[in-house]
């Protein structure tokens, strides 16, 4: 078969939306996917990527839009039955059970029975099978999964996928657990899988991978599809371009120059390291600076600010404050003179907020102690901060003693970030704070964090959004596998430079086209 | 979500504030009180009598000190399994003191809760730093006290009866009429309430059973409220079970076995969640009455011992499934 002429499609999406409360994910979205092809899907932080692997995998059901497989309307209610579809997933976050076995792992959603008990030496059989068509003999069968390196699992994984005989395989960064050289291995086996005929459905943040593997590429923005193409026929820059072009829709309040500071930075880190997915971070954030982390999701960022924060544990390098080093043993610790520093946490459902306690009980909350005297709360000093914060933050609540849970979710983000500012923190850490809020409570949100800068604060901004990256930080540093692999400052911080260096590419380079 | 909670609220708006304020767990609770009186009254008047209700709130003062001790646990959403034989010990070693003189006399009380609150340490420890379920930790504490208090009487009754003074608390009478004990647990209800809705302390207590991860990133040192909070509990525990002693006059083997069930029964019909973060003191009282008039009531009209405990344990669930459970908008 040559590449240009393409199969009938196996699976075809036709105008397939999904919202997540205000939030569009996917707007009539097509996609087809043939059999026998690989096809690739990029896209950058909030595409529609995930959901559209989710609606293909029956994890999530699309609002309105039809999907076909072999031209007949499917509809899958749960995971089992697009499995039973014929639709596998190798999915990022590991789906095993550590103290299983690998067989067992793999016949886990159908194991094989005789007499109503699991038949063991049909399970190891299959799996051992399984386990050969993913390229992975060496795993033995009866080996737990918890005493398996984490790049085997991953091949457990694939497997697990394959011995369901899926037509239709869906890999949702797959490699990124790899090492070099059993992404060389799975790559072989993906191209004979597709030699045997399988839909693959691959995506990727390298892209190099998707240079080698893909026939077909499609790229995704905002939840629509806006360019599917030949592999190999447009370059890395042209890509990029594609995968930009949203409209500002925000308004930033312009940047201050900062005075190149004279005393030490407020912050400073110095090879901060964890384990292996935090690796060398040196930087360092001057009085009124807002410093902006940016790159694709799960590169460490979020790991970088509970690093500064004290949660994780066994830290290397150094974190200095004000010049002096410093050990940050909690967030105890963090959050009081002379560190004080305040962490905006990623989920404010469950580590920002306590959803049932009162709009009251959770603005107060972390700063207890500067509210009470020897334990024993002083309630009129504890109404006077509140009201000083809801009235700064303009927080529109119907009253100070319903539950935080029924206020809107910009709303909601306002309390956390007030319970915070009633410490008058000096360093602020923030984990991508207007994730799921309307606009208008994120220009709110812009203007405060440059108000707070002004007022002298240190500023660490982690956001999923390149728009505020590029609107509200003096400087970003781009993360990739752990390691700040770009400083962007000033003028130079454009929504192209950011996602360039987010996939650890040159923007400029034409050569190595895909 | 957010809808169903508007609605939520404005229904709630149109009620007297007294009842909105209240926990509608409670006001059930109290309820039942009233119903359980009026159905006691049917079968004899004897039911509504000040005596009868007097000498109801003083064994329900027992139940109600080891259950204040109870709730703080519940609220962070652990549970403490080791009620029974931390009273039994805090009874024991309380009695066992009193046989050295005028100076045990004196120390027999204090005594008696130091033993709880060791008890309430090695718990607490065990959930707040080792990270051990707390169900585990605390069963196996009470299997230690257990074991500890066997080797002490060396398996029979205890010679030891109870000082004075633990006989003064527990059935004196500071004002005529009303019983030392009930004193005592009015006290310790006021302390809980100041400490559950007053302090820094008690703030952190719902905020960790609401969400551990929020209140640790909020800087609350979690562990040692956790820890705290055993400590209160087997301190409450162990001086329960030098009350009951007091009125029992001794310590006795398994004295204490009588009342984990109830205590956390109480604290749960009450309207505290058993999976932490919300409940108010008020209701816990409630529950501790609502449990001593169903035992006293069942047993007054002389049902035999089974069938008590099915009656017992049958109403238990029905008012769990009635209120018990946490709200779906949670």
């Amino acid at each position: 078969m040559t590449p240009a002429e393409t199969p009938p499609p196996l699976f075809r999406m036709e105008g397939v939306s999904k919202r997540y409360g205000g939030v569009r994910a996917l707007e009539k979205a097509q996609l087809e996917v043939a059999p026998g092809r690989i096809h690739a899907i990029l896209g950058e932080n909030g595409a529609g990527k995930s959901t559209l692997i989710k609606i293909m995998a029956g994890v999530v059901a699309p609002d309105e839009g039809r999907i076909l497989l072999d031209g007949q309307e499917v509809t899958f209610r749960s995971p089992a039955e697009a499995a039973a579809a014929g639709i596998a997933c190798v999915f990022q976050e590991l789906s095993l059970i550590p103290d299983l076995s690998v067989a067992d792992n793999i016949v886990l959603s159908n194991p094989p029975r005789r007499f109503g008990m699991i038949d063991r030496g049909a399970q190891r059989a299959l799996a051992e099978e399984a386990l050969a068509r993913a390229g992975a003999e060496d795993i033995h069968p009866r080996a737990a999964v918890k005493d398996l390196p984490l790049s085997r699992r991953q091949m457990v994984e694939i497997a697990k996928a394959l011995a369901s005989k899926p037509r239709a395989l869906i890999l949702d960064e797959a490699t990124s657990a790899l090492t070099a050289a059993d992404v060389a291995k799975v790559f072989a086996v993906l191209k004979r899988l597709r030699e045997e005929g399988l839909a693959l459905l691959y995506i990727s943040h390298r892209m190099h991978e998707i240079a080698e593997l893909a026939d077909t590429c499609t790229v995704f923005r905002n939840g629509r599809n806006v360019a599917t193409f030949t592999a190999g026929s447009r370059s890395n820059s042209e890509i990029i371009e594609m995968m930009i072009g949203r409209e500002y829709s925000n308004v930033f309040p312009p940047r201050q120059p900062v005075a190149k500071p004279a005393k030490a930075p407020v912050l400073e880190c110095r090879n901060l390291g964890w384990t292996d997915r935090l690796r060398e971070i040196s930087f360092s954030v001057g009085e009124g600076e807002v410093v902006g982390l940016g790159g694709l999701e799960g590169q460490g960022q979020r790991l970088l600010l509970l690093a500064l924060f004290g949660v994780l544990r066994g830290t290397t390098g150094s974190v200095l404050v004000d010049g002096s080093p410093v050990t940050i043993s909690g967030p105890a610790v963090a959050r009081k003179p002379p560190l004080a520093m305040a962490l905006i946490p990623e989920d404010r459902k469950t580590e920002g907020l306590m959803l049932p306690m009162t709009v009251r009980e959770n603005l107060s909350f972390a700063a207890l102690d500067r509210v009470s005297r020897g334990g024993v709360i002083d309630r009129t000093k504890e109404e006077q901060l509140i009201d000083d914060m809801v009235r700064l933050l303009e927080i529109k609540t119907a009253g100070l003693d319903i539950p935080v849970g029924t206020l809107s979710g910009g709303n909601q983000q306002k309390v956390v970030i007030a319970k915070w500012l009633m410490r008058k923190p000096r360093i602020i850490l923030l984990n991508d704070p207007t994730r799921g809020i309307d606009v208008g409570t994120k220009q709110e949100l812009y203007q405060l964090l440059r108000r707070l800068a002004q007022a002298g604060a240190a500023i660490v901004f982690y956001s999923t959004d390149y728009d505020e990256l590029i609107g509200c930080c003096d400087r970003v540093l781009v993360l990739y596998d752990g390691r700040v692999v770009r400083e962007l400052e000033g003028d130079t911080i454009s929504e192209r430079a950011l996602i360039a260096s987010a996939l650890n590419v040159e923007a400029g380079q034409e050569g190595s086209a895909i | 979500m957010s809808e169903t909670s508007e609605n939520h609220v404005s229904m709630r708006t149109r009620l007297p504030s007294f009842i909105r304020r209240a926990d509608p767990a409670v006001l059930t609770a109290f309820g039942c009180i009233l119903l359980l009186l009026f159905l006691g009254s049917l079968y004899s008047s004897n039911f509504l009598s000040p005596d009868y209700l007097l000498q109801q709130l003083k064994v329900a003062s027992f139940l109600g000190v080891v259950a204040a001790g109870m709730m703080v646990v519940i609220l962070l959403g652990h549970i403490d399994l080791s009620v029974p034989w931390v009273m039994t010990a805090g009874a024991m070693m309380a009695c066992a003191v009193a046989g050295f003189g005028n100076t045990g006399s004196v120390a027999a009380i204090p005594v008696g809760i130091l033993c709880g609150v060791a008890f309430g340490l090695l718990n607490g420890i065990g959930v707040a730093y080792l990270r051990i379920p707390s169900m585990i930790v605390t069963l196996a504490s009470n299997v230690v006290a257990q074991g500890l208090m066997v080797v002490y009487t060396g398996g029979f009754s205890p010679q030891d009866s109870a000082p004075p003074a633990v006989r003064w608390l527990a059935t004196g009478a500071v004002v005529p009429g009303l019983p030392n004990a009930i004193l005592v647990w009015l006290a310790i209800s006021a302390a809980m309430v100041f400490l559950l809705t007053r302090t820094a302390f008690g703030r952190a207590v719902y905020g960790i059973g609401n969400s551990e991860r929020a209140a640790f990133l909020s800087g609350v040192a979690t562990r040692s409220v956790v820890m705290i909070a055993f400590v209160v509990s087997g301190a409450l525990s162990a001086f329960g079970g030098v009350l009951l002693a007091g009125y029992a006059s001794k310590a006795a083997q398994a004295m204490g076995d009588a009342y984990l069930l109830p205590s956390i029964a109480a604290v749960v019909l009450g309207g505290t969640s058993i999976l932490g973060g919300r409940g108010s003191y008020l209701g816990t009282v409630a529950g501790v009455i609502l449990i001593t008039l169903l035992q006293s009531i069942l047993s007054v009209m002389q049902m035999p011992e089974a069938g008590r405990q099915i009656v017992y344990g049958v109403v238990i669930i029905a008012m769990l499934l009635l209120y018990g459970r946490a709200p779906p908008n949670r």
